[in-house]
C-alpha cells in the first residue's frame, strides 16, 4: 500500500478517538465530581471562619 | 439542497445548547475569588485537563483552515499538527519551562515575568500577548458563522445574526461562571465534539473511500500532497516556521498555559500536555480528510475555505447532520469561552497591574473580570465584521500569534533558564517581535506593498521574527551596563 505513513496515521485518529476519548469522558466525570466537592468543602471552611 | 432539518437536528442542538448552558450557569455559585474565576482555584484534575485542552483548542475555525489545508495541500496539510503533537510531548515528558511556570504558583505568564524582568516587561508582555491573541481570535465568529450558516443551508445573510447568536451564548456563562464555567462546558463540548468527529468520519471514509482521497490528492498535487518538503506552496520554510510557531505556542499559548495553571500541582500540568499531544495529530487529520474528500467530491471552488461546509452540507444525511452541528457548536463554544477567559486573565492580572496599588476587594476584582470579557465581546464582533481576511486562515493566525508568541516564548525560556538575561534583552525582544509580523499584516492589506508582502512571504517573515527575537533578547542582555545589573539586583 503506498502512503502507507498517512493511512496508519489516519486509523490511529480514528481509535484514539472512538477508545481514549470514551476513557477520557469517564474519568473526566470523576474529576468533576472531586473537583466541585473539593470546592465545595473549601467554601463551608471559609464560611465558618468568617 | 441541504439535509439539515429542523425538527430533528434543530431538537438535537436545541438539547445540546440547552444542557450546556444549565451545566454552564450551575457552577457560577462556586465562584468567590478572583482566583476561582480565572484559574478554577487550581483544582483541576488530568482527564478534565485533557478533555478541555483538546476542547479548547479544537474550533469551527480549527476545523475550517484544517480542512482548507487538506484541500488545498493534501495529506501535507496535517504537518503543524504532526508538529504540534510533538513539541507538547516533548514538553509534558521534559517539562520544560512549564515545571518552574506552574511551580512559581502565577496566574497568568507577564507575572512570572515580572518576577525576572520588572513591572514595565510585565505589562508590555501583557499588551502583546493581548493584541495577538484577541487579532488572532478576531476572526474565530465570523468563520464560525460561515460554517454553521452553509452546513445548515441557511441564507448567508444570517451570518451576522449567526455570530451575534453564538457569542452572546457563550459570553454569558463564561461571564458568570469563569473559569470554573468553562471547564465544566468544555468536559460536555469534549464528549459531543468527539462523537460528530468520529461519526461524520467515518462515514467520509465509508462513502468516499481512502482509495479515492489518496488518488484525489495524488491527481492534484503529486508527491507534495504528502510529503511538505516537496510541495511548492509549503517548502522546509513552511515546516520551519511551522516548528517555531508550534513550539512557542505549546510554551507560551495563553489557553493551554491556562491549563497548567488551573492544574492542581506541576505534575498534573505536565500529565495534561503528555495526554493531549496526540490529538493535535487528529486535530488536523480529521478535518483535513473531510477537506479532501470535499476535492474528490466538489472539484475546483472558488473559495477553499467554503468547500468543506459545502461538501458536508449535502454529504451528511438528517439526524447525523443535529449531531455533526452540535459537535461543531460545542466545539465553537469551548474555544470561544476560553478564549475569551484566557485574553481577560492577562488584561486584569498584568494589563491593569498599575492600577492595583492598593489590593482590590474580590467582588470588585470579580466585577472587572466579568466587565473585561464584555468588552471583549464586543471587540470581537466589531473586528470580526470588518476585517477582510487575506491568504489562507491557518497563516493569518500564524502571522497573528507569531506577535506574541516569539517574544514571549524567548522571554519565558530566557526568564528560567538564562542567568544573563534583563529586562534590556526582553524589551527589546517584545519590541522586535511586534514590529516584524504587524508590519507583514498592515503590507498585506495596503495595495501599494501587497505585492511585496507576497514575495516574502509570511513563512520567511515568520521564521525571521522568531530568530531576530531571540537575537534581540541575547544582545540586549548583553549590552546592559553591568552596574544597572547590580543595582536591579541589589
Amino acid at each position: 500500500m503506498n502512503h502507507w505513513f498517512w493511512l496508519l496515521l489516519t486509523i490511529a485518529c480514528v481509535v484514539w478517538y472512538s477508545t481514549i476519548t470514551v476513557y477520557v469522558a469517564f474519568k473526566g466525570a470523576i474529576d468533576i465530581k472531586n473537583m466541585l466537592a473539593r470546592l465545595e468543602a473549601t467554601k463551608k471552611r471559609e464560611a465558618e471562619k468568617t | 439542497m441541504t439535509n439539515f432539518n429542523w425538527l430533528l437536528d434543530g431538537s438535537i442542538v436545541g438539547l445540546y445548547l440547552l444542557v450546556t448552558m444549565v451545566a454552564g450557569l450551575m457552577v457560577r455559585k462556586y465562584v468567590g475569588k478572583v482566583e476561582h474565576f480565572l484559574v478554577a482555584g487550581r483544582e483541576m484534575d488530568v482527564y478534565l485537563g485533557i478533555a478541555s485542552l483538546a476542547a479548547t483548542e479544537f474550533g469551527i475555525v480549527t476545523c475550517m483552515y484544517t480542512a482548507q489545508n487538506g484541500y488545498e495541500k493534501g495529506f501535507a496539510g496535517a504537518t503543524p499538527g504532526i508538529l504540534n503533537a510533538v513539541a507538547m510531548a516533548a514538553v509534558g515528558l521534559t517539562g520544560f519551562v512549564i515545571k518552574p511556570l506552574r511551580d512559581s504558583g502565577v496566574m497568568t505568564i507577564p507575572e512570572l515575568l515580572e518576577k525576572r524582568f520588572g513591572p514595565r516587561i510585565r505589562w508590555a508582555a501583557g499588551v502583546v500577548i493581548v493584541l495577538g491573541g484577541l487579532l488572532n481570535m478576531g476572526v474565530f465568529l465570523r468563520t464560525g458563522g460561515q460554517f454553521l450558516v452553509l452546513v445548515a443551508g441557511m441564507d448567508v445573510r444570517y451570518l451576522e445574526i449567526m455570530m451575534t447568536a453564538l457569542l452572546v451564548g457563550v459570553a454569558v456563562y463564561t461571564i458568570l461562571g469563569g473559569m470554573l464555567s468553562v471547564l465544566i462546558t468544555d468536559f460536555l463540548q469534549f464528549v459531543v465534539m468527539s462523537l460528530g468527529l468520529i461519526l461524520v468520519t467515518v462515514l467520509v471514509l465509508m462513502n468516499v473511500g481512502w482509495e479515492r482521497l489518496v488518488t484525489t490528492v495524488e491527481t492534484s498535487y503529486g508527491a507534495g500532497g504528502f510529503n511538505p518538503f516537496v510541495n511548492p506552496t509549503m517548502g522546509w520554510q513552511y515546516v520551519l516556521f511551522n516548528l517555531m510557531l508550534n513550539t512557542a505556542a505549546v510554551l507560551t499559548w495563553q489557553t493551554m498555559i491556562a491549563r497548567v495553571l488551573a492544574a492542581k500541582d506541576t505534575q498534573t500540568g505536565r500529565k495534561v500536555y503528555t495526554g493531549t499531544s496526540f490529538f493535535f495529530v487528529c486535530r488536523f487529520l480529521i478535518p483535513g480528510i473531510w477537506g479532501i474528500a470535499a476535492l474528490a467530491t466538489l472539484g475546483p471552488v472558488a473559495n477553499t475555505l467554503e468547500a468543506m461546509p459545502r461538501f458536508l452540507n449535502t454529504a451528511v444525511p438528517t439526524g447525523l447532520m443535529g449531531i455533526l452541528i452540535a459537535a461543531m457548536l460545542a466545539a465553537d463554544m469551548s474555544t470561544d469561552s476560553s478564549y475569551m477567559l484566557t485574553w481577560c486573565s492577562v488584561i486584569y492580572n498584568d494589563i491593569m497591574a498599575p492600577f492595583r496599588k492598593k489590593p482590590w476587594s474580590e467582588k470588585k476584582g470579580l466585577f472587572w473580570n466579568r466587565t473585561i470579557i464584555a468588552l471583549i465581546g464586543i471587540f470581537l464582533l466589531l473586528y470580526g465584521l470588518w476585517y477582510p481576511l487575506k491568504g489562507d486562515l491557518w497563516t493569518y493566525l500564524g502571522v497573528t500569534g507569531t506577535i506574541y508568541l516569539a517574544s514571549i516564548s524567548t522571554l519565558l525560556i530566557a526568564c528560567c533558564y538564562w542567568k544573563r538575561a534583563n529586562s534590556w534583552g526582553a524589551g527589546a525582544s517584545i519590541f522586535v517581535s511586534a514590529v516584524i509580523p504587524v508590519t507583514y499584516l498592515v503590507m498585506e492589506q495596503l495595495p501599494g506593498t501587497a505585492a511585496t508582502a507576497k514575495a516574502i512571504g509570511p513563512y520567511y517573515s515568520g521564521i525571521a521574527t522568531y530568530l531576530l527575537s531571540g537575537a534581540a533578547m541575547i544582545i540586549g542582555s548583553l549590552l546592559k551596563p553591568s552596574g544597572q545589573l547590580r543595582q536591579e539586583a541589589a
